[in-house]
């Protein structure tokens, strides 16, 4: 049966295998090593092959060690907010680079890409100083601030919005439709895959996100998952507790993993259509 | 019994108020920033000990700020008071001090000490000697030691008697080291089952031991007195360098390439490793984790027993109110007492910085249970300062870049130790055209 096929499909398959085992292996260690008893460190610690005792007791530590509830709750908090900001700021600034014309447009348009050249830790100094001067230091609001606009997201609605033929937005002009309501009723429906891909990357951006909230966050009813998970990934002197480490991963990338696997479809053909591909 | 002692409080908080007809007691409130060494369950416990000081008065309120690694938190609380937000007071990186008072972040206690009426004398004598260098700068008081830590030689008891080697007496020189990390290594033809000998290499830790080595080595490793000079190109250093690159390429015995702090650990544990070197601060969680016997021993000399010290030590940021910098160094008084830092120790494994804390039935009891933390004690006498420059953090990578080099085989050590001190004088430059080439 497989003579008829030839070698060269299966070839192909053992490579991909081969390949999202090895894509697969940091996930799948994380999964067995929470679970494994001796979480300072045994001899099958590297090992893939899950233990025969599962424990939780890696789960207990992790939870223990922090309000994660409450970290849970900011940092959605914290990236839905930045998210529907987001939303408004980018569409309205991507139409405006898309379709308007004005004096200065492109330099303006080029400027603001440059953006995305300059390192993060470079603007936590001047950063930070604007938001103590709007009196949101030590705030979610202040966590999310400096998000509120993003250029990888106005170019990505540039985009969107210039791949979509003009005549939609003629035909709704000449039935009277002002600039708004071709935004809103005509434009952005067609541009939602365009929104959708610039979600995920926005969502896993700021869900990861560690050093911003660290430097804007003081109170500890404010923090958010990723300064919990640093409160065990971040010993300087002395060992890890692997057990634990893996299980506070698994709690904080949990929430992303499941949307990823519920919405998967969605999501893989908004970035087909994007054009942003892996 | 809890309500009543809120009434009895509630009592005297009236009775005293009373007493000052009726003026409000003004509640001063602080943020307290602390990275947590080690693992989660120090944070914990931080977090306690502040609440209990919170419960324990009334004029000043602590919130306690987990800030990350050693490094984070000195980030945060930079970028805190450039935007005009200090911190009353950090637990900082001990020999992050030097770098902090030349960039003007953080102030003398001084004027602290003689309002209480104390001299810089007598308030650091109860504090080990080898600390005082890391909680002064220029001859003040700018630090108050809080957590303190050595390098300390663990080792598998087992593996000691299989290969024949007295657990009772571990290795006291590199000879001895080398000759026993050759007993203990095990090989299957060329595959190497189990290392004799094994140190993190990874940034920080590995400047640490470097220093610890090229310390035994008879060197000084910087200029304790002066923040502008290092020295890398020294036969100290060279042969401590040379030492590293042998137990990897010549003998084998310690397995090549960087690992960090956290897999050596984890070797040990899993029976990969018969020695490593690590952290006092490690203590605990060695004791609590290794399966097997383990005895530990001090780090092995060349030429003299000498290793720096480590750990963490409480400073005030520049830039606040008289209220808060007084609440700042009432909180420092009590966090950093002989009784606090005694249960910290004991807690954690760092060693106690204050001599007092020795002394005290709790600890004596601790120290007759757990021989290990004796030996630890022991080797004190032996303490270096800590490492500490203008550009602390670039200085020591100027150096640990090179040995990665050498650990990784990439680079020989002599041609290492030249290019770590070319780079390192290029970084303390400006420092230097300020101060010791300034000429008249």
């Amino acid at each position: 049966m497989w003579r008829d096929r030839g070698l060269a499909p299966m070839l192909l398959a053992t490579l991909v295998a081969a390949v999202a085992f090895v894509w697969a292996a940091p996930f799948v260690w994380t999964v067995v090593a929470a679970f494994r008893p001796d979480g300072a460190g045994s001899v099958g610690m590297a090992s893939l092959v899950p233990d025969l005792n599962p424990t939780l007791s890696n789960f207990r530590n992790a939870l223990d060690s922090g309000s994660f509830g409450l970290y849970y709750f900011n940092t959605a908090l914290v990236v839905s907010g930045v998210l529907a900001v987001q939303c408004v700021t980018i569409s309205l600034a991507g139409y405006a680079f898309a379709r308007l014309t004005f004096p200065g447009r492109d330099v303006l348009f080029y400027a603001f890409l440059l953006q995305l050249m300059l390192v993060p830790p470079a603007l936590i100094v001047p950063n930070l100083r604007t938001i103590v001067d709007l009196g949101l230091y030590d705030s979610l609001a202040g966590a999310m601030a400096p998000y509120f606009a993003s250029a990888f997201g106005t170019f990505l609605m540039r985009q969107t919005f210039l791949a979509i033929p003009r005549d939609f937005e003629e035909a709704a002009s000449m039935d009277g439709a002002p600039w708004w309501a071709i935004v809103w009723y005509v434009l952005l429906p067609m541009a939602r895959p365009g929104l959708v891909a610039f979600a995920i990357v926005s969502v896993t951006a700021h869900w990861n996100e560690f050093l911003w909230p660290l430097m804007v966050i003081n109170d500890p009813s404010n923090h958010t998952l990723t300064i919990g998970l640093a409160a065990f990934t971040r010993g300087a002197e002395g060992g890890k507790e692997w057990g634990v480490l893996a299980a506070g991963t698994l709690l904080v990338v949990a929430p992303l993993a499941l949307a990823f696997v519920a919405f998967q479809r969605r999501f893989v053909d908004s970035f087909v259509f994007s054009g942003i591909k892996g | 019994m809890k309500s009543t002692r809120r009434w009895t409080m509630a009592a005297i908080a009236l009775a005293t108020g009373a007493g000052f007809a009726g003026e409000p007691l003004a509640q001063t409130k602080i943020d307290f920033f602390f990275p947590v060494p080690v693992e989660g369950k120090l944070a914990r416990e931080m977090t306690r000990l502040v609440r209990v000081y919170n419960d324990s008065q009334k004029e000043v309120e602590v919130t306690a700020v987990y800030t990350g690694g050693y490094d984070d938190t000195k980030l945060k609380a930079q970028a805190a008071a450039k935007a005009g937000k200090p911190p009353a007071v950090v637990l900082m990186s001990a020999n992050f001090n030097v770098d902090l008072k030349l960039s003007g972040d953080i102030m003398s206690l001084e004027p602290f000490l003689k309002a209480g009426g104390a001299t810089r004398e007598k308030f650091l004598g109860d504090f080990w000697p080898a600390l005082h260098a890391n909680a002064t700068v220029d001859g003040e008081l700018y630090g108050v030691p809080f957590h303190n830590s050595t390098p300390l030689l663990y080792y598998n008891v087992d593996h000691f008697k299989q290969a024949g080697l007295d657990p009772a007496r571990p290795p006291q020189t590199w000879a001895e080291l080398a000759d026993a990390a050759k007993k203990l290594t095990k090989r299957d033809g060329d595959k190497i089952e189990r290392y004799g000998f094994q140190m993190p290499g990874g940034y920080d830790y590995l400047g640490w031991l470097m220093s610890a080595l090229s310390m035994s080595n008879g060197g000084r490793y910087f200029n304790q007195d002066f923040g502008g000079e290092v020295y890398y190109d020294s036969p100290s250093m060279l042969g401590a360098v040379r030492f590293v690159d042998d137990l990897i390429h010549k003998h084998k015995v310690m397995p090549p390439g960087v690992v960090e702090a956290g897999g050596v650990s984890t070797a040990f544990f899993a029976g990969n490793a018969s020695m490593v070197l690590l952290s006092t601060g490690s203590l605990s969680f060695i004791r609590e984790n290794m399966k097997a016997p383990y005895n530990v021993g001090f780090v092995p000399r060349n030429v003299r027993n000498a290793v720096p010290i480590g750990g963490a030590s409480l400073v005030m940021f520049k830039g606040q109110s008289e209220a808060s910098q007084q609440a700042g160094w009432k909180f420092i008084t009590w966090l950093s007492s002989t009784e606090t830092l005694g249960g910290w120790s004991r807690f954690t494994g760092y060693f106690a910085p204050r001599r007092s804390s020795y002394d005290t039935a709790e600890m004596k009891e601790f120290i007759a249970r757990n021989p290990d933390a004796k030996v630890a004690l022991d080797q004190l006498p032996f303490a270096q300062p800590w490492f500490s420059t203008y550009q602390t953090v670039a200085v020591r990578k100027a150096l640990e870049d090179e040995v990665q080099a050498v650990m990784n085989g990439k680079k020989k050590p002599d041609a290492a130790v030249k290019d770590a001190q070319k780079k390192a004088d290029e970084l303390l430059r400006p420092f230097n055209d300020q101060t010791s080439l300034k000429l008249p």
